[in-house]
């Protein structure tokens, strides 16, 4: 089956390790974590206290429309922030606003967002926390006092889909969209129904964002009670991993038929060759040892790219540091790779697991890392766990084998993505 | 010549073969198509909490919910009160069917759900509240030894990804899996998701809907908030009157509907019975303001020429438009606009009603209850009523269907989604008739 070429015209994004991809990637190679201790609140006596926050987030260096940080949340201002850093760098805007004036309203029909967002958090609640204070208790008395203690913009503050509308406002953008709120796998999800999209013909172009911001007290809290924090370092595949740890940000890449690029001549940073998704079905927080939905999402990349595991020059492995995500991937990569594994690397050491931005996030660093023609080292890793034996994975940086990238990532309710990608 | 099982633009086609609700005015489909059909309202006040203070003090609450067919109460610890919903309509829908997914074909099955923004928990946020931010803020050092804060269920029932893992549990599904959520837009998404999954081929079957429940202070504070809801309270049943000159908000609904779709093919060949064809989806965003849509239609117009296209319709296909028909000053006016728009001179033909009138607004779960509602009216014949329309408003002048049901063969409809953020969905579906001949057994 042969399908309409999908390219990828502009990267853009933003964690604890820099503001562009290329910033990212040198952080990635100085061997130099970004995750630390966190500073947005005092941990002192709390159980888990690292993780990847961008330092000194200025709203307004994210979002320069000062009228809209009344109306959305620091995830969304990421959010934002990467869609934007995309569009930017692909062109579209001003070929589009050059258009006779009768072909704007059709091009924008055919301009699409999809965007994988966190779901709720936690601090949005507490902003009722005044109003229950002065209702001290009583229901009836919070309804009455409910206007004059909280922001009339509250639920619209709130709302997951907010990039996706926030985006689409600012860049007239009228086409297909969607909001993944699928937990981890939100962001890579996003690029593949965007590349489905416009291999249906759905739309010509279409932007996809991942973005979250899970570093608030009540969640870290959470997913260290569940068991999945490490102390303080995030380690993949290492013998002494104890877990994963939080990381902030937003990563998106405008993507087009190579019919849209080529009219105004965009510049190409690579393609998309395929995806792969599947499910293990075993609960929220289960995963199979075997890396059952892993084999099947990348087996279903591959024949959907037309592609060899010999193909394959890196994998962008999903890495998030809890010992059995790590062993059960390794299992998968072994089942699908054997003796023909390309090197294996992760960047969730560097700055930290971004939930619903962390597949797209890490496919954007990809790109970047293939075109400076390497495959940065995990420089966490110092023995490789019994668990992971046979992955081809080093502290070093390695050269790719070539210019196709395996981008992994796994969710809760056993969710599985597989994309590939390469650069021009 | 297109292959059998595929439309005229050579796709897969996808065939709806069990439905299931839970809906304010019924706990299963039956029940809630008589109720349909007689525009009995589910408003009433408020039951779930004490409402009193509150401007808005009436809502279309599910009633006297329970005992289940989902009784597995390992699962059900983890679920919240919409994911019982889910839970409940997906099993009618899989039993309705007559199929679920089995070791050999799990990986073939999809599940493609409109989740909703899942507010917190208010008795929990409570609690929270009282010992650790009794100043107004939170102190993150009291957080430690709290209660809620320190409960992995509390966490699990509130994760965005909940209730997909719930069904894909339940059912055993290992295909594609997805939770969509463009606010009240969501339960149409997820349907339009489903069609694309079978039709790329990834999957063969897959359990779609939607599931919501924003009946607490916290849901109804933010809607109250933003000034959305009717505050008719003394009249719970006459509130939700959309197109209605004096409507004057919605009408908050929860729950969950859900459909099983299967390629068409596979569906015919084990003599499955077939509700409707689902034939076409159109997806599209306003981009003109968070809350509305603009007054002309655009925006919704393009999600319904999509899903015309889409499904290789025309117009004057349409016999029945389920509107998104919200009762809201600006929906109703700019959805009528974008119906005017697209049908032309049929506008005067297409039979039109938003059963938000009887159900009220089910927020994510609206998009799904409402496509299961167009599949009922295509497999019986009968088109559902607008209720409480009395005063005509010249800027929503369509042919609605008004004091009684319409019993008539019913070739298309469509279904309408608009969400707060600017995303519109447009369902549409096909008499199975329609698509195989008239005797639809397929062999014509």
């Amino acid at each position: 089956m042969s399908f309409t070429k999908v390219v990828i015209t502009g990267t853009g994004a933003v964690c604890a390790a820099g503001m562009q991809p290329q910033a990212i990637l040198d952080t990635i190679l100085s061997g130099q974590s970004a995750i630390g201790p966190i500073r947005q609140w005092d941990t002192t006596q709390w159980p888990a206290t690292q993780a990847g926050e961008i330092a000194d987030l200025d709203p307004r260096k994210l979002v320069p429309d000062r009228k809209l940080h009344k109306l959305i949340r620091r995830t969304d201002l990421v959010g934002l922030y990467a869609a934007s850093s995309a569009i930017a760098a692909s062109g579209f805007v001003a070929y589009r606003d050059a258009l006779a004036p009768d072909q704007v309203a059709p091009y924008n029909d055919r301009t699409g967002a999809i965007v994988g967002s966190g779901g709720g958090n936690f601090q949005n609640q507490y902003d009722f926390f005044p109003l229950m204070s002065a209702a001290d208790g009583d229901l009836p008395a919070f309804g009455r006092e409910l206007a004059d203690n909280v922001n009339p913009m509250w639920l619209l503050r709130t709302l997951p889909n907010n990039v996706l509308g926030h985006v689409g406002i600012q860049y007239n953008l009228k086409g297909t969209n969607a909001c993944i709120t699928n937990h981890s796998v939100g962001g890579l999800l996003a690029v593949i129904e965007a590349m489905e999209a416009l291999r249906a013909g759905e739309a010509d172009r279409v932007v996809a964002v991942g973005h979250e911001t899970p570093i608030e007290p009540q969640m870290v809290l959470y997913y260290h009670r569940v068991g999945l924090l490490a102390k303080n370092t995030l380690r993949p595949f290492d013998a002494a991993g104890d877990g994963s740890l939080f990381g902030e940000g937003a990563g998106a890449l405008m993507l087009e038929t190579e019919a849209s690029a080529n009219a105004r001549g965009a510049p190409v940073i690579g393609a998309v060759l395929g995806g792969g998704y599947a499910s293990e079905g075993q609960g929220l927080l289960a995963i199979r040892a075997d890396g059952d939905g892993l084999v099947r999402a990348i087996g279903m990349a591959l024949e959907d790219a037309g592609l060899a595991p010999a193909d394959v020059g890196m994998i962008v492995a999903h890495a998030n540091g809890t010992r059995q995500s790590d062993a059960s991937e390794a299992a998968a990569l072994r089942t699908v790779f054997g003796s023909t594994m390309p090197p294996v690397t992760g960047f969730k050491w560097a700055f930290g697991h971004l939930i619903a931005a962390a597949g797209i996030i890490e496919t954007v660093v990809a790109l970047a890392a293939l075109k400076a023609n390497v495959v940065p080292g995990i420089a966490t890793l110092a023995k490789l766990d019994d668990a992971c034996a046979g992955l081809a994975v080093s502290a070093q940086p390695r050269p790719p084998r070539s210019n196709v990238a395996l981008v992994l990532c796994r969710g809760f309710a056993g969710t599985n993505a597989a994309l590939l990608v390469r650069t021009a | 010549m297109s292959p059998p099982g595929h439309s005229a633009r050579g796709l897969r086609r996808v065939a709806v073969t069990g439905v299931g609700l839970v809906t304010p005015v019924g706990n299963d489909v039956a029940t809630t198509w008589d109720a349909l059909l007689a525009g009995r309202s589910g408003g009433a006040p408020i039951t779930l909490f004490d409402a009193s203070g509150f401007s808005t003090r009436i809502a279309a609450e599910v009633k006297g919910f329970g005992p289940t067919l989902v009784d597995d109460r390992k699962l059900l610890k983890f679920a919240n009160r919409s994911h019982r919903f889910a839970l409940e309509a997906a099993e009618q829908a899989m039993r309705d069917a007559g199929i679920r997914p089995t070791a050999a074909d799990a990986t073939r099955w999809g599940c493609a759900v409109g989740t909703g923004m899942m507010t917190a928990d208010y008795d929990d946020l409570a609690q929270t509240h009282a010992h650790c931010g009794m100043s107004g803020e939170l102190d993150p050092r009291r957080l430690l030894d709290d209660g809620p804060a320190n409960d992995p269920l509390v966490f699990c029932r509130g994760q965005a990804a909940e209730g997909l893992a719930l069904l894909t549990r339940r059912f055993g599904i290992h295909g594609y899996a997805t939770s969509v959520h463009t606010a009240c837009a969501s339960g149409g998404q997820a349907f339009g998701t489903a069609l694309k999954l079978i039709r790329r081929g990834r999957v063969d079957r897959v359990l779609a809907g939607g599931f919501d429940s924003m009946i607490s202070p916290i849901g109804i504070s933010g809607f109250c908030l933003l000034s959305a809801l009717s505050a008719d309270n003394e009249t719970p049943q006459r509130a939700s009157r959309p197109f209605d000159a004096t409507r004057n908000g919605f009408l908050l609904g929860e729950g969950a509907g859900f459909v099983v779709l299967e390629e068409w093919d596979m569906a015919r060949a084990r003599g499955a019975r077939i509700y409707a064809e689902l034939a076409g989806d159109g997806n599209s965003l306003s981009s003109y303001r968070i809350t509305d849509s603009p007054p002309d239609g655009d925006g919704p117009i393009q999600a319904m020429h999509q899903a015309l296209g889409d499904s290789g319709a025309t117009p004057a296909d349409i016999d029945y438009i389920n509107a998104h028909g919200t009762s809201t000053s600006m929906n109703d006016r700019s959805e009528s606009a974008a119906i005017r728009a697209v049908f032309g001179a049929d506008v005067a033909r297409v039979a039109v009603s938003s059963t938000k009138s009887t159900m009220g607004h089910l927020i994510a779960a609206a998009g799904a209850v409402e496509g299961v509602v167009c599949a009922l009216a295509i497999a019986r014949g009968e088109i559902p009523i607008n209720a409480n329309y009395r005063d005509p408003d010249p800027d929503c002048d369509l042919n609605l269907v008004v004091d009684a049901p319409r019993r008539q063969r019913v070739r298309m409809t469509m279904s309408n989604s608009f969400g707060f953020g600017g995303s519109n969905s447009c369902i549409v579906m096909r008499h199975p008739e329609e698509v195989d001949g008239r005797d639809g057994s397929g062999a014509s």
